[in-house]
């Protein structure tokens, strides 16, 4: 694409007006990183979001409050109690690609190798959005279909609530690349909420390796009330994914890719079992 | 390390001579040289693999904004000439053009066009119509051997400069090999444990930082000046010539500092078309490539498919070791020859064997051209050669470190493939002088822990880890090819001029050579003021390749600072009053008594202006009479998970014997590099092609090479020996340890789970499916 003039708002509201007015022409820039993957010839007038604040975690009790604005570095580093994201953040790219890129330009268009959203849906996060006024979309509804189809009419992100993980729950995050700088191959992330010995319910979504992320509900089933144990995970990630179109890419054939998947769920799960029987975190 | 001998310079690690210019980002590469106003080339690359060009028209081309000249097969001149940088004549086919009416795979260039910017060129070649006339296209070995398959090369007037059969109807370069030591079949029956196993290598990419870049100008004298990034000014210049029909005294090609190459850069690829282009237009010209258009058209590693075939006693004496090879060239054939010939010169002598075989022949498809890659043919012979030691060993009950420790090459011994095989022709009979090969497998085991190996069928769980190891040799220089020249001159201040027609490609060899030059001349290496290279101003030299310039064209260092201290000393002693034979020239001092001496400054003086007035200036040239090899043994432990099939190195060991390291540290660097671009070879690059023959994965998102991110810790151990043919008693280091990784992690995949894979690279889907065909408990 082609950036044929830059309006840069000082506000998120101001943002949204212009991009209301400019319509199809419009083009939000976060970090920037996505325009090289945005082969679209169109010419565009950019407006840059670096001046309108929401960047940040904040805690407010029962959920952390990402800003759109947030860097993946910033989020990778961030510490606080029942706090579990920076496990997604971590394996993001590269340590240039996680200086730029934030979350909302992570999510707002979403690539299949995209890290986040795997995790916002496991995560049962929620995004706020600036509309005509403020608006809250859980990510089941959100991740449904292609984000920026619904933010084409000027929407702006301003944030994603991810809950505050309860006690005795878990999460667990898988991503395979061939190397480190290379595109996810296949994403897993995993929330687990146990009772004693058993999984009261579980939120499993996965990515990369399907056109679009997507909650792995046939696993869900097969986990909930079950014993949280390596054979239920074993049987769930099998079963589980059996009825999946998984899709390989690079060198990966699609028989791989579904394997894979089996692995990365049964992997996933065994981190979120883990995380969530610890007590001192 | 310590080295045999003390000296005062050599095997020290200086800092590198440019390395303050080049950490400071002083425009020191191709491309920062440009002068403003430049046209810019953009190339149209052929989309299909296989085409005849019934037309090309380039009328509404030559008419877009900005464009200044367009060329095709039309308007240029039609010489064959071959790319690949090599001695001449070269053993490479002439079967190129400038541009040709056929086009032979997808990135091969049908049109160029020359306009004020970027993206006035790009635009002007969406206006060139070409009518392609689409031909079968020939996309593997088998596919170019089938009878009756379509013939790539049918070109009336292309052909091979040497005395060898050129067979391009049969899709074929040429055949070589040598005669077989011994009775072969022999050998092979006579053996305990006979093995015969076909290995593959994939279609890779050496990925240096800075592309294919170059620009040409024409001078005041209507001279056209190359500038480029290139491993080889001098044969660049005489290839330039042969392309556009020029004389060399016509052309000046200058190299800058080099953003990498590994043998990509051994080739002309750009400056025929910028030098025309300038020639045409009167005008600077610049041609970048991209990274996609360098991956595309520029050089890639063979893919070669090699049946080891080896016996073995009892006793754990090989009977029998040969190879046959048949090496994909792509489209071209430059250096196809040489690679081939090295998969059996650099790989068979390492071991002793009753009997040898040897054949190789190299074979035209409708893909990538390959070309040089450091390693040379080594490196794709290695990976199955290294994995049938190991078998042979375990076929006899024997540890593989103390089979080879058993049949390894000494000093003092020599092998018939020396002789029989060269690069293009014959060898040269070689006796190996120093050879360390057997400290580096001792201490390499050591360092790994070798002791700690159990058989995989030890091993249970998910992650199973396992040891592996490979030996190696390699070559320094081309005997009886190669020459390299040097020349030093004293300045008024005492420091020196050191002009080498070597090509330092960010290798740190223009540090190498003047730590040789300081060393001879007794001063510190910041007096000595490198120059590389210049074809109008410096001697010649081959250039960067075959592992050759510390070696070769560090002995024409050494042979003219000694001319050049011979001359000092002469004027020194004529100053002094005293015989020449009682000088001591140390520190840049020339004593005679402890209270009598001159400085280098003085002697300068004196000679420049004072008394019998002449210029203090060495020069010699150098050929090699042989290729001493440098040895390595490389070691690895890897986990593998052996429900995906994910192999994770953990730590890598590389013991090298490199005779003396002239500078240890970028001798350490050298192996470390190439460590990594061997695991990388091993694990995960690999071209990626769709059923009509267009790569797919054109781009470092996609490609996939290993970065520090990627990088297990690596020990590189110099180990050391003397080679009295060398420099200070320096082989070669570069390219060697770019070979081990390939079957060094294929062996330890074997200890580690018991399977055993011959095509690379070993891919987590590959390992997963040996696993599965496997079926480990
Ligand atoms: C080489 C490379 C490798 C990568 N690997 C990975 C990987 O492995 N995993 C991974 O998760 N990501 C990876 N990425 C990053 C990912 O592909 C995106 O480039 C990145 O997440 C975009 O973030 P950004 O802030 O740069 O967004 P931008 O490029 O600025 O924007 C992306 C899109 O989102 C829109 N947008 C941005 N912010 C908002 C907002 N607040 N409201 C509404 N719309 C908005 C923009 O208009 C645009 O359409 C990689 C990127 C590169 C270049």
């Amino acid at each position: 694409m082609k950036i044929k003039a830059v309006r840069r708002p000082e506000t998120p509201e101001q943002a949204r007006d212009w991009a209301r007015e400019l319509g199809e022409q419009a083009l939000y820039v976060a970090g920037g990183t996505g325009l090289h993957f945005m082969t679209d010839p169109a010419e565009m007038v950019a407006i840059p979001l670096d001046r309108i604040g929401l960047r940040g975690v904040e805690c407010s009790g029962r959920h952390y409050r990402i800003g759109a604005l947030t860097p993946l570095a910033d989020v990778m580093n961030y510490r606080a109690e029942r706090w579990a994201f920076h496990e997604t953040g971590r394996r993001t790219a590269t340590h240039q690609i996680r200086n730029i890129s934030t979350v909302g330009g992570n999510i707002c268009r979403v690539f299949p190798w995209c890290d986040l959203p795997v995790a916002l849906l496991a995560l049962e996060a929620t995004m706020v959005l600036l509309g005509d006024d403020g608006y809250a979309v859980p990510a089941d509804d959100y991740f449904a279909s292609q984000p920026a189809r619904r933010l084409a009419n000027g929407d702006l992100l301003l944030a994603v609530d991810v809950p505050v993980l309860e006690a005795h729950m878990g999460f667990g995050y898988r991503k395979e690349v061939i190397c480190h700088s290379g595109f996810s191959l296949m994403t897993v992330a995993a929330r687990l909420r146990l009772e004693g010995d058993r999984i009261r319910d579980a939120r499993v979504a996965a990515g990369a390796a399907l056109p679009f992320p997507a909650r792995l509900k046939q696993v869900e089933a097969l986990l909930a009330d079950q014993p949280a144990t390596p054979d239920t995970f074993a049987r769930a990630a099998t079963e589980g994914v059996r009825e999946v179109a998984w899709k390989g890419r690079e060198d990966w054939s699609d028989a791989y890719a579904a394997h894979a998947a089996a692995i990365a769920v049964r992997d996933a799960l065994d981190r979120a079992l883990t995380f969530a029987r610890r007590r001192d975190w | 390390m310590k080295a045999e001998r003390d000296f005062q310079v050599v095997n020290h690690s200086v800092r590198k001579v440019d390395a303050w210019q080049l950490a400071t980002g002083y425009p020191s590469y191709t491309a920062d040289l440009a002068p403003a106003g430049c046209l810019h080339v953009k190339m149209l690359w052929s989309p299909h693999a296989h085409a005849r060009l019934r037309s090309v028209d380039i009328a509404a081309a030559e008419r877009m904004p900005g464009v200044r000249c367009v060329l095709y097969h039309g308007n240029v001149p039609r010489h064959p000439y071959t790319t690949a940088g090599e001695g001449f004549p070269e053993p490479s086919p002439y079967d190129q053009f400038v541009f040709d009416r056929k086009v032979r795979f997808v990135g091969d260039r049908v049109a160029a066009v020359a306009a004020e910017t970027p993206a006035q060129a790009e635009a002007a070649l969406a206006a060139i119509r070409v009518d392609y006339e689409v031909l079968e296209p020939v996309l593997s070995l088998e596919a170019a051997l089938a009878p009756g398959a379509p013939v790539i090369h049918d070109e009336p007037d292309a052909y091979l400069p040497i005395p060898m059969p050129y067979c391009p109807q049969e899709n074929i370069v040429a055949r070589v090999g040598m005669e077989d030591v011994g009775d072969f079949a022999d050998g092979l029956a006579r053996a305990d444990v006979r093995l015969d196993q076909t290995f593959e290598t994939q279609y890779v990419q050496h990925a240096p930082m800075e592309t294919y870049v170059a620009w040409a100008a024409l001078d005041g004298r209507n001279r056209i000046q190359i500038t480029t990034s290139t491993q080889v000014p001098f044969h660049c210049r005489r290839l330039v010539a042969q392309a556009l029909g020029l004389s060399v005294g016509q052309i000046r090609v200058i190299k800058p500092r080099i953003g990498g190459g590994f043998g990509s850069k051994q080739e002309v690829l750009l400056e025929d078309l910028v030098a025309l282009f300038a020639l045409r237009t009167r005008r600077p010209v610049l041609w970048e490539l991209s990274r996609a258009e360098t991956f595309t058209s520029g050089r890639t590693r063979h893919p070669i498919r090699v049946r080891v075939r080896a016996g073995v006693t009892r006793a754990g004496a090989l009977t029998a070791l040969g190879l046959d090879c048949t090496a994909n060239t792509g489209a071209y054939g430059g250096h196809g020859i040489p690679v081939v010939m090295c998969c059996g010169s650099k790989v068979l002598p390492l071991y002793r064997a009753e009997t040898v075989h040897f054949a190789g022949q190299i074979v035209y498809t409708n893909l990538p051209v390959a070309g040089a890659y450091r390693g040379f043919g080594a490196t794709q012979a290695y990976f199955g050669t290294e994995q049938v030691m190991d078998q042979l060993a375990e076929g006899v009950g024997l540890d593989p470190l103390e089979f080879r420790l058993r049949n390894h090459i000494r000093s003092g011994e020599t092998s018939p493939v020396f002789a029989a095989l060269g690069e293009g022709k014959e060898g040269v009979p070689m006796t190996i002088g120093s050879c360390a090969l057997e400290a580096c497998l001792r201490q390499g085991a050591a360092a790994i822990g070798w002791d700690r190996r159990r058989p995989h069928t030890e091993k249970t769980g998910r992650l199973r880890r396992g040891l592996g190891m490979a030996a190696l040799m390699q070559g320094s220089s081309i005997p009886r090819i190669d020459m390299g020249a040097a020349s030093i001159k004293i300045n008024d201040d005492g420091s020196f001029n050191l002009l080498v027609g070597a090509t330092d490609l960010g290798t740190g060899s223009d540090t190498v050579l003047a730590q040789i030059a300081a060393e001879t001349l007794g001063v510190a290496v910041d007096k000595i003021l490198v120059y590389s290279s210049d074809t109008d101003l410096t001697p010649f030299d081959v250039g960067a390749y075959a592992s050759s310039t510390t070696y070769l064209s560090g002995m024409a260092v050494k042979k003219a600072a000694a001319d050049a201290r011979g001359q000092v000393l002469r004027v020194a002693a004529a100053m002094l009053a005293a015989p020449v034979e009682g000088l001591l020239l140390e520190g840049g001092v020339i004593r005679a008594a402890p209270d009598r001496s001159v400085t280098l400054a003085q002697v300068a003086h004196y000679a420049l202006y004072e008394r019998d007035q002449f210029q203090i200036i060495g020069t010699a040239s150098h050929v090699t009479e042989k290729s001493p090899p440098p040895f390595a043994a490389h070691f690895v432990e890897i986990e593998v998970d052996t429900w995906t099939g994910a192999i994770r190195p953990l730590r890598y060991v590389a013991a090298v014997d490199c005779g003396t390291p002239i500078n240890p540290k970028l001798a350490e660097g050298q192996t470390e590099g190439a460590v990594l671009n061997g695991i990388s070879f091993a694990l995960t690059e690999q071209y990626l092609f769709t059923p009509k023959g267009r790569l797919k994965n054109a781009s470092l998102e996609d490609y996939h090479l290993w970065s520090l991110r990627d990088k297990p810790p690596i020990q590189a151990i110099l180990v050391s020996s003397f080679e009295e043919t060398g420099p200070y008693g320096a082989k070669s280091v570069s390219e060697i340890s770019i070979n081990g990784a390939a079957p060094a992690i294929g062996n330890a995949l074997y200890n580690a789970v018991g399977v055993r894979l011959h095509q690379l690279p070993f891919t987590r889907e590959r390992v997963w499916r040996a696993l599965q065909s496997h079926a480990p408990e």
